[in-house]
């Protein structure tokens, strides 16, 4: 049997992001300062310090010192993520926009497959967008049916963390802590290149309304 | 007097509920469709104050008041109007109290009486115009604006609900008790009131009123939270494909990696069977058992399996040759038709030397007999002879069948 700290430590180093969505148990243990002290200094031992990223809203595991061989390592994974922006972004807006409500996508959103497919198919752009982006190669898809690239896209999401699927017989999506991560990648990106990618929104709507 | 406002009264409701369908159209829609309803009908009801026409060129309308009326008693969220006029309504409870004081002082009790219901009705009208105030807000708030789609939209609607709970606070300032104290004296009618009741309904309004402001600045806080994600996306859109080959800089190169881009690779693999440990015995043995044992021997060449060559030919047509009793019962019923006489099926059997056992032939020959169309059948008479059977009553065996022509 393996106790609560040994399942959250062995996540924790399986490279999994924690948070209330995907484990609420584990994402309270850790909530906790004494809990996260005890994790902490078993993580040090293999180099690992507990990191939180989205004011505390998710955990994983970072290095603590930094040679050659984790910059290597860190350097692939910023590679990857920084490739996958594109895609997943505008998959946030697709589903934002088909949603009807002009809710962005964050922790704990639910996402109806069915309702979310039968929209992307009653509207051409929608459909034409989601062609593009299932083509990418972070979802891989090669399906000619709208349905195939639906299904597809869901499920590398789901593959890679970022949704969860609370009821295997329902098709309901539940967005993980792993899209605040998302946001703040963006919103770190925006501040260090100095992009001011809001101002840039604003401007392009005030200018469209002006058109 | 009385009576007469009573009857006008009741003739404008009654006109409300024959017209039902008419005013909620107009409710519903905003304005009249003149075409569709008699000229008498609307001349009524402009008559009544029900609907009233803004300007020449535009069509009838409701009369507010009727719209608020509906608007309330449906819990209608496009209301978007609050009635913050406290100011005017505390004059005119004053201006009341201080008739009643007179009246009473000059001992005319008829008319103090009827003053007092006016300011009774006031006072409460004024507390539920308050309450209604908050539970409109209440409505708007629980369902998060819902009414509109856009989260500017929400925004907008959101500083609207502020700037009315900040009028309706700035309103509440004007309830001074000790004025009113003053004013009721020691009256006890009065002092309830405009003390106690006003009192016990300015509590709660500004209690709720709290509440409503908080919750509205954690809405808006939501909201703009949303605006700002939408517009982050949007932005990086725009900016990627104004710039196709942007990518960031590779943060991990610096001295000190954000943290956000420090995740550590995964480590975890899955432990190691270890045979000797005693009490893993009956698991171990477990597993053991459910390998399934495939003990695929390398095959030699076969040379019966290889391909062989097959001749497709027709296949002989397989004839069945009539049955010969079948044949010898229809020759048994041609032989009664040529001759034209009765003959029993056993004389038959024995006159022609046929070699089958009785009964079957007896069988067949019913059972061909029943095998014949129903006309056909009309052309024979069949007879049996036999005995009931002498234990069980209604058993009937057939010892000869006899045929002949009918």
């Amino acid at each position: 049997m393996i106790t609560e700290q040994g399942r959250i430590l062995e996540l924790l180093l399986s490279g999994a992001f924690i948070c209330q969505v995907t484990d609420e148990e584990a994402w309270r243990y850790l909530k906790s300062a004494q809990n996260s002290d005890k994790m902490e200094s078993q993580l040090n031992v293999l180099n690992r310090t507990l990191a939180t990223a989205a004011d505390g809203d998710v955990f994983f595991a970072a290095y603590q010192v930094l040679t050659e061989s984790e910059r290597k390592v860190l350097g692939n994974q910023f590679q990857e993520i920084s490739s996958n922006l594109l895609p997943l972004v505008e998959w946030l807006l697709l589903v934002q926009q088909a949603a009807g409500n002009d809710v962005p996508v964050t922790q704990g959103s639910a996402i109806r497959l069915n309702e979310l497919q039968s929209t992307i198919e009653d509207t051409p752009a929608y459909a034409e967008q989601l062609e593009k982006i299932s083509r990418y190669r972070l979802f891989g898809s090669t399906s000619t049916t709208l349905d195939g690239q639906v299904k597809q896209v869901f499920k590398r999401l789901t593959d890679m963390g970022y949704l969860i699927k609370p009821n295997q017989e329902k098709q309901i999506y539940l967005a993980t802590g792993k899209i605040e991560y998302l946001y703040e990648v963006i919103r770190f990106i925006d501040e260090t290149e100095a992009l001011s990618l809001s101002e840039q929104a604003e401007q392009a709507v005030q200018q469209g309304s002006l058109l | 007097m009385n009576q007469n406002l009573r009857q006008s009264g009741v003739k404008f409701l009654n006109a409300l509920s024959r017209h039902a369908d008419l005013i909620m159209q107009v409710y519903l829609t905003g304005s009249l469709d003149e075409r569709d309803h008699s000229p008498k009908v609307i001349d009524n009801l402009i008559q009544l104050g029900v609907l009233w026409r803004p300007d020449e060129e535009v069509g009838l309308r409701l009369k507010n008041a009727v719209r608020s009326l509906l608007e309330s008693s449906l819990h209608d969220e496009r209301n978007r109007q609050l009635d913050a006029n406290i100011g005017s309504a505390l004059a005119s409870l004053k201006t009341l109290a201080q008739h009643y004081k007179e009246a009473l002082a000059h001992s005319r009790y008829t008319e103090s009486e009827a003053h007092l219901s006016d300011l009774t009705e006031h006072v409460y009208g004024l507390a539920e115009s308050l309450s209604n105030s908050v539970r409109i807000l209440f409505g708007r708030i629980n369902n998060e604006f819902g009414y509109v789609a856009s989260i500017d939209a929400k925004i907008r609607e959101n500083e609207l609900a502020q700037a009315q709970v900040s009028e309706l606070l700035k309103q509440l300032e004007m309830f001074r008790f000790e004025e009113l104290s003053e004013l009721a004296g020691n009256n006890r009618e009065l002092r309830h009131l405009l003390i106690v009741t006003l009192q016990h309904s300015f509590s709660k309004v500004t209690q709720e009123l709290s509440i409503v402001q908080a919750r509205l600045l954690a809405l808006l806080g939501r909201f703009r939270e949303f605006r700002g994600r939408t517009r982050l996306l949007k932005g990086f859109m725009l900016h990627m494909e104004q710039k196709p080959d942007f990518t960031p800089g590779n943060y991990t190169k610096l001295t000190n990696v954000p943290l956000l881009f420090n995740q550590a690779g995964s480590l975890i693999a899955p432990a190691a069977v270890d045979v000797k440990r005693v009490e893993h015995e009956s698991d171990l043995q477990q597993l053991v058992g459910t390998i399934k044992a495939l003990n695929r021997s390398h095959q030699q060449e076969q040379p019966e399996r290889a391909a062989q060559k097959i001749n497709v030919e027709e296949q002989s047509a397989v004839v069945f040759e009539e049955d010969k009793l079948k044949q010898a019962v229809e020759g048994y019923f041609c032989d009664v038709i040529s001759t034209g006489k009765r003959i029993t099926a056993l004389e038959y059997l024995t006159e022609n030397d046929l070699d089958f056992d009785a009964e079957a032939w007896i069988y067949q020959v019913i059972g061909g007999y029943q095998g014949l169309t129903l006309e056909e059948q009309t052309y024979f008479a069949i007879d049996t002879t036999g005995d009931s059977h002498p234990i069980y009553s209604g058993n009937y065996i057939i010892e000869d069948v006899e045929l002949g022509l009918r």
